[in-house]
């Protein structure tokens, strides 16, 4: 590496740990300081929800903004305005560690399905709790019915069908527990590709190994897939799941295709 | 009192409308889970489906234990003749 490629690369080594210890303190301070005192101030459980999904919208809003003003990343969106309606199942490919990140500062308030292990990690267990976000802990027939019967009261929500980060250089492998909720909760998806390039905070390398060049998030909003669209009305829930997941598999590959993807 | 035959083909459709299950690879050793692709959701639908089809309650208990296409034939054949006529 040039000498001054070696010194961008460790400036943002440095930028990528301080933005990290951002995202962890920051989170710890909120839950026991903004969050508790919206939760005090709402007279109901959904007020108090709404509003600290807002706070958290507005936090991860100035975080995207100092990660880019640290010089650690660009990134463009195309599509935003569909993201804003209520009641819509988000559906997303899953690249990188902060693709909900992005996501969730472009929607002021969404639910999301979590991991269950950000409940045990003390950076993460407050800010995950507060907002309602739904653990992908217990029976799959619990997950899936809370999260239709929140899409159904018109509350939006994040999914990533592939269920864990992508694999870089492999063929996308998507699961059927998103359409399955699409499925149960008649719900229309919004589809959002991300693509990230270079390749960065992937599942195949440690959250500190900074690529070669500043990379760049495109995010891209699709078309609004109706519950007419993908759930004929006679057709079995166990089928249009297995459809609409054959579907999920060919949109993204295709569209990351269509983006240049490199993968 | 249905034939474990009659028991398999009923399931085989099954499979296949709620599944889109090729046939062909629906036979007695095809294991649920690995060989057909049924997760745990799918399979409260078959439940759903075989009490429908041999108009008797199913305990999903007695399922617990079910691997492969013929277990599900064992299972539905210990269940006996259908408390009320069965849907076709």
């Amino acid at each position: 590496m040039r000498v001054s490629e070696r010194l961008d690369v460790g400036l943002r080594t440095l930028a990528t740990g301080l933005s990290f210890a951002s995202f962890g303190l920051g989170g710890m301070l909120l839950s026991i300081t903004l969050f508790p005192i919206l939760k005090l101030l709402s007279r109901d459980v959904d007020t108090a929800r709404r509003r600290i999904q807002l706070a958290m919208h507005y936090t991860f809003r100035v975080f995207v903004w100092e990660m880019k003003m640290l010089g650690l990343l660009s990134y463009e969106v195309v599509g935003r305005e569909r993201l804003l309606q209520r009641g819509k199942l988000v559906v997303a490919n899953h690249p990188s560690l902060i693709d909900v990140v992005f996501l969730i500062a472009l929607m002021p308030e969404v639910d999301c399905i979590v991991k269950q292990a950000l409940w045990r990690n003390p950076f993460t267990r407050g800010p995950v709790s507060w907002a309602s976000y739904i653990p992908n802990s217990g029976s799959s027939e619990r997950l899936i019915e809370e999260a239709a019967s929140n899409l159904r009261m018109g509350r939006s929500l994040i999914i990533f069908p592939e269920g864990t980060r992508s694999v870089p250089g492999q063929p996308l492998s998507m699961q059927r527990g998103a359409a399955r909720i699409a499925a149960a909760a008649r719900a229309n998806i919004v589809p959002v590709t991300i693509l990230c390039e270079p390749a960065t905070l992937t599942k195949a390398e440690p959250w500190y190994q900074v690529p070669r060049r500043r990379p760049n998030w495109k995010l891209v909003v699709g078309e609004t897939l109706s519950a007419n669209d993908y759930a004929p009305v006679n057709e079995p829930p166990s089928l249009v799941a297995r459809r609409l997941t054959e579907f999920f598999l060919s949109y993204f590959t295709n569209s990351l295709a269509a983006l240049g993807s490199k993968r | 009192m249905y034939s474990k035959d009659e028991i398999h083909t009923r399931l085989a459709r099954a499979l296949v409308e709620l599944f889109e299950i090729d046939p062909a690879k629906i036979t007695p050793e095809a294991h649920l889970y690995q060989d057909l692709g049924i997760d745990s959701i799918d399979a409260i639908d078959l439940v759903l489906k075989l009490k429908e089809m041999t108009g008797r309650k199913i305990q999903p208990e007695s399922f617990r234990h079910v691997r492969t296409v013929s277990d599900v034939v064992e299972a539905i054949h210990a269940l006996g003749a259908p408390e009320v006529p069965a849907a076709p």
